[in-house]
């Protein structure tokens, strides 16, 4: 494996990502809600000694519940697939690059993408909120930033595993909008049916919540408010007193093995494909 | 030796009566026994104790002032109190008090006061289990000082200020930090003022404590900020209560009181920020909530079902994550959210405000379903801020049957916040967020300057040629010559169909190989199977290196030209050529020679979606020969391509071979086999039904040409039997006649009409036709 394959492959993804509209569009449309987000949940707070940033990360933190697996999969899932598709995959992996270098430069070419349009919407997100004059917690900002980077990569790796599993575009970026479905919404209406159907232990509830890589960003950042779960009820108080500082590891690590275990299974998928 | 004792003690018994106030003169500190002296001393004395640290407990019998001089410590001996106040009227000033025993069940306390109208002020408790703990010390005085409990579990922790029965009391400017409570119980008509208490369970824990006052106190990061109960007439002005955030976590609780009024108060980032049980409890009360700031609250107002009799107005409800909770099933009634035409403003309110007045038009009603689910079944907090509570809330508006009922109504709400003076907190400057929002925005254009510019991957070494010997001068690849690409036993299968079978290749340098046949043949396939692109059966090496096992060695040694030319459209040709060179690591100058080799030098900066069919192919070549590669694999070579340009681009494949490379194409022209191929391998239906030399191809398939001939119409009949006469494979269609003969003798059946004076005007050589193999299908060939 060579780094200096990937960074070339990475390099042109980025250029290539730079070039899409979907880019352009993803990167305007993030950064105009995160900074309406803002300005409407500190429009309420004008008054001395309130620092406002509280609900404002509650209120980024659907947001990117909502938008960056959405960025992130719709980017991803035709990355692989898409250039398949026009068989230009088949032209770049006759040259001198293993596959492995070619899904990874790919991959980190996606991330350095989305890193960039997330980066600009939360620059000039943090810049409105600063410009109206509130002290953001400064650590919870950064930390909803880093967790918002860490959920988009967890992403992109579902993304390029799906990828790898389709020929063509189309039936990728349907997969992904299934996928963004089932994580958004389904899961969760699921486990709430279930909760109040099954009588769901809070420790079940609590570990079936850590499965989705959604409820792990939110619950982080909320971690990282409040320094406990509490705002979220029992679940959260039982995993406050149950994991205590390990809680923390336990939404990276669980972040963490998103964004490492479909990427493996993408490599192993691809290094099987034929390339026709 | 106790003659000298008895010197010492009336030594300070005649210093104290005859000084009366020893602050007049400075003392020793190592020779003043303070214990000694305060037993010595009368009602009404002030004692100045000189700096130095005295050990306890001190017993207080008299009713004296102690004060201290900076320094003055009074050290405890870890067990029990370390000063006890049994006489009324005593003021203790300036101490440092320490180290009390760890006994809950004693009560150990820094200062234990059993009597009233004690003053203890400026001073300073550490490592103190219980602080100041006033019993029945009723019209005392606790004021300025400074208590930091042990650094105990918070359930081993003692009170930082426990007031028992000592009513008419003033508790001030006192500073409590990782106490336990602090507690005020039987002690009415007490005045709470200024306290900052922090990082304990209650900050403030009141039962039968009527006409209390609290004004001015910072409750802050405590499990509860301050739990009122069991008392009357209470008023809370001006008083912070921040991040109290522990399993109840309320701003303040309220627990059977009655008449609580409250006013400027602010409630903020707590669990809930007012929580309500049975207040007020008697029928006959009214309590009143005024101008206070509720906000960033997980929830802001939280009720028990029968709660009764509170109004509400000018209060800022603000981005509390649940504005109103009802805990429990039932309906709130009987409570005021507008006075006068005055509501509360609350952040979540959608109305408008058409007569500009600052009042909100149509009403404000706290109704959300998922509320009310949260509120019946706890632990569905969990999914809060997830999409799905949203998604829960659309249904509750869309479907009339799933809408909760209203928690309550304000009528006439605020469009903008009470204006609110509030005491002053410690914000945060603003600057670390604008810094760290610069810091994102720079990296975010560093990113996209690397997208643009290319800094990401600097180029590295150029990786040399692979040395190729040229070819031999006999026009022949040296047979001894070992091969550089081998191919054993290849097969390929997608599903029943088989695609390749047992395919085998030796290719030596300076040979060209034509793989030969229909569509559907499984030349595409194999050539794939050889470039690793498809995983099949069989062994391939190129220049000694196994294609699974070492893709990269072996794909260095190979320029591939596709059969679809798929590019990056939007890349420009000079772009795209030095995108291949840096991942063949090539060096960038030989872009602009292959450009050169393959004429497209003109035509560099054009965008490849720009570029002919034709030039499309020749960009391919080029980016095949970037590396100078030993093997030139073309899978239909010239599909692409006009008569004119094929002939060019043969050239220019035909100088490749005579330089030593060998090269593997697929084709169906048989002009373009003759011409650079060494030899042939016919292919049909996966396998290789024959191999054998270029001229040999038609012969050995039986391929023949279509001619097309003009003759005058008076000759035709003459022309067709002269023709069959001769043997040729002959139609009229007409006024032309077809012949069919072997690609190499299509000169013959003019000669025949020559020799017997038949003129032939014209004659065509049908361009689809030059012994394609499937041309020789139609024919009932050999497919």
């Amino acid at each position: 494996m060579s780094p200096r394959t990937i960074l070339i492959i990475a390099r042109k993804e980025l250029r290539d990502a730079l070039r899409n509209r979907w880019f352009l569009f993803y990167t305007v449309a993030f950064s105009v809600l995160a900074l309406a987000m803002a300005y409407l949940s500190l429009a309420g707070s004008g008054m001395q000694g309130l620092a406002g940033f509280g609900r404002t990360t509650a209120g980024l933190v659907n947001l990117v519940i909502l938008l960056v697996p959405l960025m992130a999969l719709s980017i991803a899932a035709p990355s692989l697939a898409g250039e398949q598709e026009q068989g230009t995959l088949a032209y770049l992996l006759a040259q001198p690059i293993t596959r492995f270098e070619a899904l990874l430069g790919k991959y980190l070419g996606l991330s350095a993408s989305l890193t960039a349009a997330l980066a600009i919407g939360f620059g000039i997100c943090g810049l409105g909120i600063a410009a109206n004059g509130d002290s953001a917690g400064v650590g919870v900002y950064i930390t909803l930033v880093l967790m918002t980077f860490a959920l988009g990569f967890a992403m992109l790796s579902v993304g390029i595993f799906i990828s790898t599993l389709t020929r063509k575009a189309a039936p990728a970026i349907g997969m992904a909008i299934v996928v963004w479905l089932c994580l958004t919404l389904l899961s969760d209406l699921g486990l709430m049916g279930s909760a109040l159907a099954f009588k769901l232990r809070i420790q079940d509830l609590f570990g079936l919540a850590l499965v989705n890589p959604l409820q792990v960003f939110k619950m982080s950042v909320l971690h990282s408010m409040n320094a406990s779960l509490d705002v979220l009820g029992p679940a959260g108080i039982y995993a406050t007193q149950a994991y205590g500082r390990w809680l923390s590891v336990l939404f990276i690590g669980s972040i963490l093995a998103w964004i490492i275990a479909p990427l493996v299974l993408a490599s192993l998928t691809f290094s099987r494909k034929s390339i026709a | 030796m106790k003659y000298r004792q008895d010197i010492w003690v009336w030594g300070w018994l005649l210093a104290v009566v005859g000084v009366v106030d020893l602050c007049a003169s400075p003392v020793d500190a190592g020779s003043f026994n303070l214990q000694r002296v305060v037993d010595a001393a009368k009602s009404g004395d002030t004692i100045c104790v000189p700096a130095g640290t005295y050990p306890g407990p001190l017993l207080i019998n008299q009713s004296v002032q102690l004060i201290a001089e900076p320094g003055t410590i009074i050290q405890g001996d870890g067990k029990g109190d370390v000063v006890q106040i049994h006489a009324p009227d005593v003021t203790l000033r300036g101490f440092t008090i320490r180290g009390t025993g760890k006994s809950l069940d004693r009560e150990n306390a820094g200062i234990t006061v059993l009597a009233p109208r004690v003053t203890i002020e400026d001073s300073v408790l550490e490592d103190v289990l219980f602080g100041i703990y006033l019993k029945k010390a009723h019209d005392s005085v606790i004021r300025n000082n400074r208590i930091g409990g042990k650094d105990l579990p918070v359930a081993r922790r003692g009170d930082g200020i426990r007031l028992w029965y000592s009513p008419n009391s003033v508790v001030e400017n006192n500073t409590v930090d990782n106490s336990r409570d602090v507690v005020i119980w039987f002690s009415n008509n007490t005045m709470i003022r200024n306290n900052t208490v922090t990082h304990g369970r209650y900050g403030l824990h009141f039962m039968y404590c009527d006409d209390t006052v609290l004004i001015g106190n910072h409750l802050e990061d405590n499990s509860v900020g301050a739990f009122l109960m069991y008392s009357r007439r209470l008023v809370l002005k001006d008083n912070r209560f921040i991040r109290n955030h522990g399993p109840s976590g309320y701003g303040v609780g309220l627990k059977e009181v009655d008449g609580v009024e409250a006013q400027n108060n602010l409630f903020a980032g707590n669990r809930i920020g007012l929580y309500f049980d049975n207040s007020p409890a008697s029928i006959d009360m009214v309590q009143h909530f005024t101008r206070n700031v509720v906000a960033y609250n997980d929830i802001g107002l939280a009720f028990m079902p029968s709660i009764e009799r509170n109004i509400f107005t000018e209060n800022n409800l603000i981005e509390n994550v649940e504005q109103v909770a009802v805990l429990g099933s039932g309906q709130l009634k009987n409570n005021k959210f507008t006075v006068d035409g005055r509501g509360n403003f609350w952040s979540d309110y959608n109305g408008f405000d058409l007569d500009s007045d600052g009042i909100g038009d149509i009403s404000y009603k706290a109704q959300s379903l998922f509320e009310n689910l949260m509120d019946r079944e706890p632990k569905l907090r969990l999914f809060l801020f997830s999409p799905v509570q949203q998604a829960v809330e659309l249904a509750a508006k869309a479907v009339p049957t799933f809408r909760p009922p209203v928690k309550i109504t304000d009528q006439a709400p605020l469009m903008h916040p009470a204006s609110v003076t509030l005491s002053s907190g410690n914000e945060p400057p603003a600057w670390p967020t604008t810094t760290a929002s610069l810091v994102l925005l720079l990296s975010a254009s560093g990113l996209l300057m690397c997208g643009i510019t290319g800094t990401l991957a600097r180029p590295s070494a150029a990786a040399g040629p692979i040395p190729m010997k040229p070819r031999p001068r006999n026009d022949q690849p040296e047979q001894a010559t070992k091969p550089i690409l081998s191919a054993g036993c290849i097969t390929k299968r997608f599903g029943r169909l088989t695609a390749v079978k047992d395919f085998d290749l030796d290719l030596r340098p300076g040979e060209a190989v034509g793989l030969w046949g229909p569509n559907g043949a499984g030349k595409t396939t194999a050539m794939r199977c050889m470039l690793g692109l498809i995983r099949c059966k069989g062994t391939v090496t190129i220049n000694g290196f196994d294609v699974r096992k070492r893709p990269k060695h072996a794909k260095r040694c190979v320029g591939y030209v596709p059969q679809e030319l798929a590019f990056y459209d939007d890349w420009r040709a000079k772009e795209l050529l030095g995108f291949f060179a840096k991942i063949k690591r090539v060096d960038r100058n030989r872009v602009t020679a292959v450009l050169a080799e393959v004429g497209l030098t003109e035509h560099a900066a054009k965008r490849v979606g720009e570029l002919s069919g034709g030039m499309k192919q020749r960009l391919a070549l080029a980016a095949a020969l970037l590396a100078d590669p030993p093997v030139l694999m073309l899978d239909e070579l010239t599909a692409n391509l006009d008569a004119a340009a094929r002939d060019s681009f043969l050239g220019l494949l035909c100088k490749q071979r005579d330089a030593g490379k060998a090269i593997l194409f697929t084709s169906h022209r048989l002009r373009e086999v003759e011409t650079l191929a060494d030899r042939v391998l016919v292919m049909e239906c996966g396998e290789v039904v024959t191999t054998c030399k270029p001229r040999k191809l038609a012969e050995a398939l039986g391929l023949k040409s279509s001619l097309r001939l003009w003759i005058d119409k008076d000759q035709l009949d003459d022309a067709v039997e002269q023709l069959r006469t001769d043997g040729f494979e002959t139609d009229r269609n007409g006024q032309t006649v077809n012949v069919k003969v072997r690609p190499d003798e299509k000169g013959k059946p003019l000669a025949s009409l020559s020799s017997v004076k038949i003129d032939v005007r014209d004659f065509e050589i049908d361009s689809n036709d030059n012994g394609s193999p499937s041309r020789r299908t139609e024919q009932g060939g050999t497919q």
